[in-house]
This record gives C-alpha cells, structure tokens and sequence, in this order.
C-alpha cells in the first residue's frame, strides 16, 4: 500500500521533471522582476505621487486651517473679555453717575428747603415786628386816651373841689 | 482497492497541476506564459485602477480616489512603521507596489475563475503561485535593501555584520540568504497550497464545502501580502538605522 503510493509520488515527479516542473526557474524571474520594475515605476507616477501630493496638500490645508481657526478663537475669547471688561467698566460709571446725581439732588433739595426755611422765618419775624410796632402804637394810644381820661377826671375832680 | 482509488485523484491533479507550465521561447530562453498573462492582468488592473482614481483630484475625495487614497495612507503607515518617519517617504513605492501587487495577484487567483480559460498546457492561476515571481519579488526586495543600507551608510553597511559581536560574523551573512529565501518560499508554498487544496477539495465535493477553505484562502492572500510588505520594509529600515538598532535610543 505504502508501496503504490511511493511509486505514484515518484512517477508523478518524474513527469514533472520531463515538464519543467514546480521549482522551474527560468528566464521567468529576470522578466518579472523587470516588469515589477517597471510597474513600481508605472504606479510612482500616476499613483505614489499624485494622491501623496494630494494627502500632504490636505494635510497642510487642515493644519493651516486648524491654525487659523485656532487663533480666530483666540481672538474671539479676547474680545469677548474686552467686551466684559468694557460692561463693567461702564456698570461702574454708570453706578457713579448714577451716586453723583442722587447727591446732587440730595444737595438741591436740602438747600431749597434750607432757603424755604429762612424765608419763612423771616417772614414771621417781619409779621412779629409789625405786630410789635402795631401793639406799641396801641399802647401809645392807650396811653394818651389814658392820659386824656385821668386829666379830664382830674379835671372834673378839681373842679368839685374848687366848686 | 477503493482506497487506492481515493489516493490516486488527488495525485493526479496534483500532477496536473503543479508541474506543467505554458512555455514561451523567446530567442533561446524559456519563460511561463502563464504566469505572464496572470501578471499583465493584474498590472493591468492596477494601473487602470490609478489612473482612473487620479483622474481627476479632488480636494474632498469621493469614490475611487478615496478608496485609493485610503489605500495610499494604509501603504504609507506600513512603511512609516517599519522604515521610520524619516526616510520612510522614498521607498513608499517600492513597498506599495510590492503589497499591491502580490495582494491582488493573490486575490485573483482566488476570486476569478481562471481555469475556465483553458491553454495548451498548464493553467492560468495566481502569479504569486509561481516561484519565479515569487524569487523575483524577493530578490528585489534584498537589492533594495541593500541599495538602501549602502546609499545611506556608504561602506559603514558592512559593519553591521560584526555589530553586536564579530562571533556572529556567519550568521549575519548567512542572514542575507535566509531572508529572499525565507521570503520567496512563504509566498509561494502559502498560495500554490492554498490553490491546491481548494482544488483538491473542488474535485472532491464540489458544493460547498470548498467555501470555507476557499474564504480561509482569501485571508490567507491577504495576510501573506501583508507579510510580505511588512518584511520588505522591515529589511529596508534595518539597513538603514543599523543593525544594533542603538540610533533607536
């Protein structure tokens, strides 16, 4: 059995060695290696370099553009703190003005009621001059009718007396 | 009886198969027509394929230039990760090609049926199943590396075969035959034993139950492509950085 099988395998490689057989180097392999050759060379030139070129130009493209976009961030944050530093800057100077303006009026309104005050009092002083002057003069009337009455009742008396 | 019966067909076709090539003679050489028309169809393929991919470039790919261009970047990271960042970019076609071209090589053989066409003698079948092509592939591959140690380090290349001591002197050299040979005969044992037991098995049973031998055999192509490239490169970065690897730091 192992026999046949032996022979079989033997005769097999006999007609392969009549043939050329599995391990047939020939002028095969000098052409091949030419044409690979010339098919690396083929395929540098219309593939390698072509589609390279296109990958790195896109490479820098979106390394460029990602720079870009990185600094116009960059700015916008800048910006927009300058903008806040502005907002507070201009809460605070409205907050003065604001302060400024309620101490004026404060200012305003107490002198307006300080100058009504004072016009007020003068006025009643005047009002309680003229009633003093107007009393003394009633007084002085009073005085004279008085002095008038105690004459003529003098008079009336003395005269009674010299009657 | 009916044993031998059994062992007789695979014999057979395994004789059939293997040994008989479809000669050309050109002037006094002899070459495997075979193999040559496989090849011309897979170059074929592959140049029509770029051409039509780079046809006309856009900025945003779409279709075939982004399938070749992530074909491309898968190329570029394999000999970016063996050779190094540096010198990588000048053997990108070289590697490239030889992965391209061994895969779909490989693949053809296994997908398109070519033993409907029939010749005088032999059959048509992956290119990459033939040890010229194979020896071909990896002899270039040991003048590359070669080319590359020398074209970087002058004659400094031959220190690297006393590098890490001249004890191992031999061995090193030795080294540069085992590589294309170690190389070529992967190549072509993997693929022409792929094709053969999916024969094998096609003869046998011829429904089905070849299928998954004949998807293992697809993963088998691509593996083995990828082998191939990787070591390519593998051998190129090593002739150039040294073979201590102390440059690596």
């Amino acid at each position: 059995m192992m026999n046949f099988v032996w022979l079989l395998a033997v005769e097999a490689a006999e007609t392969v060695e009549e043939g050329g057989g599995l391990f047939d180097l020939d002028a095969t392999l000098p052409l091949m290696a030419v044409q690979f050759v010339l098919l690396a060379v083929a395929l540098n030139v219309l593939f390698y370099k072509p589609l390279g070129k296109v990958l790195d130009e896109r490479d820098g493209y979106i390394s460029s553009n990602q720079v870009d976009a990185a600094e116009r961030l960059a700015k916008a944050e800048q910006i927009a703190k300058q903008y806040q530093q502005e907002l507070a800057e201009t809460r605070r100077q409205a907050q003065t003005v604001i302060a400024g303006a309620q101490e004026e009026a404060q200012k305003i309104a107490s002198q307006t009621v300080a100058a009504a005050q004072q016009e007020a009092q003068a006025q009643r002083e005047q009002v309680q001059r003229e009633l003093d002057e107007q009393k003394s003069q009633a007084m002085a009337t009073l005085e004279q009718q008085v002095d008038g009455l105690s004459q003529q009742i003098l008079d009336k008396l003395l005269g009674s007396l010299a009657a | 009886m009916a044993l031998n019966m059994l062992m007789i067909h695979p014999l057979v076709l395994a004789k059939l198969e293997v040994g008989e090539h479809l000669y050309w003679q050109i002037g006094g050489l002899k070459l495997h027509g075979q193999v040559f028309l496989t090849s011309w169809f897979v170059i074929g393929a592959l140049l029509l394929v770029s051409f039509l991919a780079t046809r006309n470039i856009q900025r945003i790919p779409s279709g075939l230039q982004n399938f070749m261009e992530y074909a491309l970047e898968f190329i570029r990271d394999l000999a970016k990760n063996q050779i190094g960042e540096k010198e990588y970019r000048p053997w990108v076609p070289f590697v490239g090609t030889l992965f391209l071209f061994i895969f779909v090589s490989n693949w053809s053989g296994a997908l398109i049926p070519w033993k409907l066409i029939h010749l005088p003698s032999g059959e048509l079948a992956a290119p990459t199943n033939d040890i010229n092509t194979t020896v071909a592939l990896a002899l270039l591959t040991s003048l590359a590396y070669f080319y590359a140690g020398f074209s970087k380090r002058g004659l400094g290349y031959f220190a690297k075969y006393i590098e890490p001591t001249p004890i191992l002197l031999p061995i090193n050299i030795l080294e540069d035959f085992t590589k294309p040979l170690s190389l070529s005969f992967r190549l072509f044992g993997n693929i022409l034993a792929d094709e053969l037991v999916v024969a094998v098995l096609v003869l046998l049973v011829p429904l089905f139950v070849p299928l998954p031998v004949m998807v293992l055999g697809l993963f088998t192509s691509a593996i083995q492509a990828l082998i191939f490239a990787t070591l390519a490169a593998a051998y190129i970065g090593e002739a150039i950085e040294g073979h201590g690897g102390e440059e690596h730091g």
